[in-house]
């Protein structure tokens, strides 16, 4: 059984561009070109992966993972975009989204991503690898949850590997461990990210105009 | 903190031409922007006062450095000028109230003296001197020579008068001082030239660096260049490329550096990684983590960068590159990733000069680090480094 994606996008030109790319791999159930449509939709359709612009007209990608991600928790979602904003993309992963993809990416690893989603790992391109890692840098622990508020030198080193283009798989192979463990890793951070009231990070967030 | 066009930028320096002794007071002119002629009676004022002048001309000339090319600052005179002149009278009286006053006499007749015939001989005042300052009929070395004769002999007229008489300890320190000056005048020219020739090795080493620099950029921009218009079949593209290196080389060669008006390292290299991606139609994922000031090594570091990415752009066989920069602290790090066809790095030959001399000399000049790994068929990895 095939994995069941829905896509929202305003730009049509590009939705249809997606959806051939991605038509033999996986079933598309659905497509939508507004906030307002997409949510009610995917209510609906409970799709298993949802590929999300970040930035649309009434709220944006943000808006479509906070609607659906209230009603319908098991939803996972891919943000998808052309922006390079660090404010809207992290504000997305703090929303619920598992992943963070720029539109440049190749048509197979598109694939690979929406594989690696379903299957409940986290998707962090080199982009929001870097973003992550500037998030994070410092050192100033906060005192009620520590461990949430850092990331550990192995998961910097796996970001570090992944900002400058390597793949899980080529990660893996130059830190001398599994791509599980690698996927493992990543999921942390991306927990830490949604999770932790670092000081640090929501300063860094607010200074990038994100609450 | 912002230095406008207008603003003081006092630059240390000794003029090499147009100077009646070593070019201080020249340089102090161009700097402040005065006539030099004032600057110079201010010293010949300075001197009669215990020889000040002489020490503080001694002091600027070794503070200061020979300034090669003649970019002679127009003086803005006026209102400058009457400020200087109201603190040097300012200074003067300071001078006055620490008790450093050898006679009213003397000091007030050579500054009426001095600054008098540089109010003459002031070229926008056409005066009886003016003729005689003119560059085609000065006679500097004479006049010098003359000059440092008159001066020594005083001073071993007013030296042998002191000792005849009692040791009057401030006047044998004028005669000495006067002595020595003479002395210094008269065959300064000389010794500098002596101490000139030990210079003359660090000079010919900081200019075969700059020409190791200019290689470097020519090699980075107009052999490009030349590069893309041999492999390409397109017209409008080769005149495209033409006219983009003609005003890239003109920004270059009249002064304006390619990085000017950039001040973040992230800025700069994104815009390297821009000219990549336009000039080879490669895209490239630049990501940073952290920033840092453009300076002269950051420069370096963002040039070395940007030939990295030229190079993987031409030889690697991919269709796209990553472009990762983290600063920690005081370290930058770069690193220009492919996973194309990668190389044996024995194999390079040795004229070819991208890795060698853009990015390895580039780098050493600025006491960075270069690492370079590649594995045949798998892509190649340029990581570049900056410790403090």
């Amino acid at each position: 059984m095939s994995i069941k994606v829905y896509l929202v996008d305003d730009h049509r030109l590009f939705l249809s561009g997606v959806k051939a790319e991605l038509d033999s791999d996986f079933r598309i159930v659905g497509a939508a070109y507004d906030v307002d449509t997409a949510i009610e939709e995917i209510r609906g359709l409970r799709p298993d992966v949802v590929l999300v612009d970040v930035h649309m007209p009434d709220g944006g990608g943000i808006a479509v993972v906070e609607g659906v991600t209230e009603t319908n928790p098991d939803v996972k979602f891919l943000a998808l975009s052309v922006s390079d904003q660090a404010e809207d993309v992290i504000a997305m992963i703090r929303a619920g989204a598992r992943g963070y993809v720029t539109k440049t990416i190749e048509p197979a690893d598109l694939a690979g991503a929406i594989q690696r989603i379903h299957a409940g790992d986290a998707v962090f391109s080199p982009r929001l690898a870097g973003f992550v890692l500037d998030a994070f840098a410092g050192a100033i622990p906060s005192d009620d949850d520590p461990e949430l508020d850092q990331l550990t030198s192995r998961e910097k080193d796996v970001l570090r590997l992944i900002a400058r283009g390597f793949a899980y798989k080529q990660v893996a192979r130059k830190l001398n461990i599994s791509i599980k463990t690698v996927e493992t890793h990543v999921s942390s951070v991306l927990r830490k990210l949604q999770l932790s009231n670092r000081h640090e990070l929501a300063r860094w967030a607010s200074k990038r105009r994100i609450v | 903190m912002e230095p406008s066009a207008t603003a003081w930028s006092f630059d240390a320096h000794r003029r090499r031409s147009d100077r009646v002794v070593a070019g201080v007071a020249g340089g102090i002119a161009d700097s402040l922007g005065v006539r030099d002629g004032y600057v110079r009676a201010a010293f010949v004022t300075l001197l009669t006062i215990w020889g000040l002048g002489g020490l503080l001309y001694l002091l600027f000339w070794l503070a200061t450095y020979e300034k090669v090319e003649d970019r002679r600052i127009e003086p803005v005179e006026n209102v400058r000028a009457i400020g200087l002149g109201i603190a040097f009278t300012g200074l003067l009286f300071l001078l006055g109230a620490v008790g450093l006053w050898p006679s009213s006499v003397v000091v007030l007749t050579a500054a009426a003296l001095a600054f008098g015939t540089a109010a003459l001989t002031d070229p926008s005042s056409p005066g009886p001197f003016a003729a005689l300052m003119d560059p085609e009929v000065q006679k500097v070395g004479k006049a010098r020579l003359v000059l440092g004769i008159v001066l020594l002999a005083g001073g071993i007229i007013m030296f042998s008068t002191a000792v005849g008489r009692v040791f009057e300890l401030s006047v044998v320190f004028l005669a000495v001082f006067l002595t020595g000056l003479g002395v210094f005048v008269a065959f300064g020219p000389w010794v500098r030239r002596l101490l000139g020739d030990l210079s003359a090795e660090r000079g010919e080493r900081i200019r075969q660096e700059e020409r190791a620099e200019v290689a470097a950029h020519l090699h980075d921009s107009v052999l490009q260049t030349l590069a893309l218009i041999q492999r390409s079949d397109d017209p409008q593209r080769m005149a495209m490329l033409a006219r983009h290196q003609e005003s890239e080389l003109r920004d270059w060669l009249y002064g304006i550096a390619p990085l000017d008006g950039v001040d973040l390292v992230s800025t700069a290299l994104k815009q390297a990684a821009a000219r990549v991606e336009s000039d080879f139609q490669i895209p490239i994922d630049v990501v940073t983590v952290g920033d840092a000031a453009v300076d002269d090594r950051t420069r370096a570091l963002v040039l070395a960068a940007s030939e990295a990415m030229v190079n993987a752009a031409k030889h690697a066989g991919v269709d796209r590159i990553s472009l990762y920069m983290e600063v920690q602290g005081e370290d930058v790090q770069v690193y220009v990733t492919d996973q194309g066809k990668g190389f044996d790095l024995g194999g390079v030959p040795s004229d070819r000069k991208g890795i060698s001399e853009s990015i390895r000399t580039r780098m050493e000049r600025v006491g960075g680090e270069v690492a370079i790994d590649s594995v045949a068929g798998e892509g190649t990895e340029v990581m570049l480094k900056l410790a403090p």
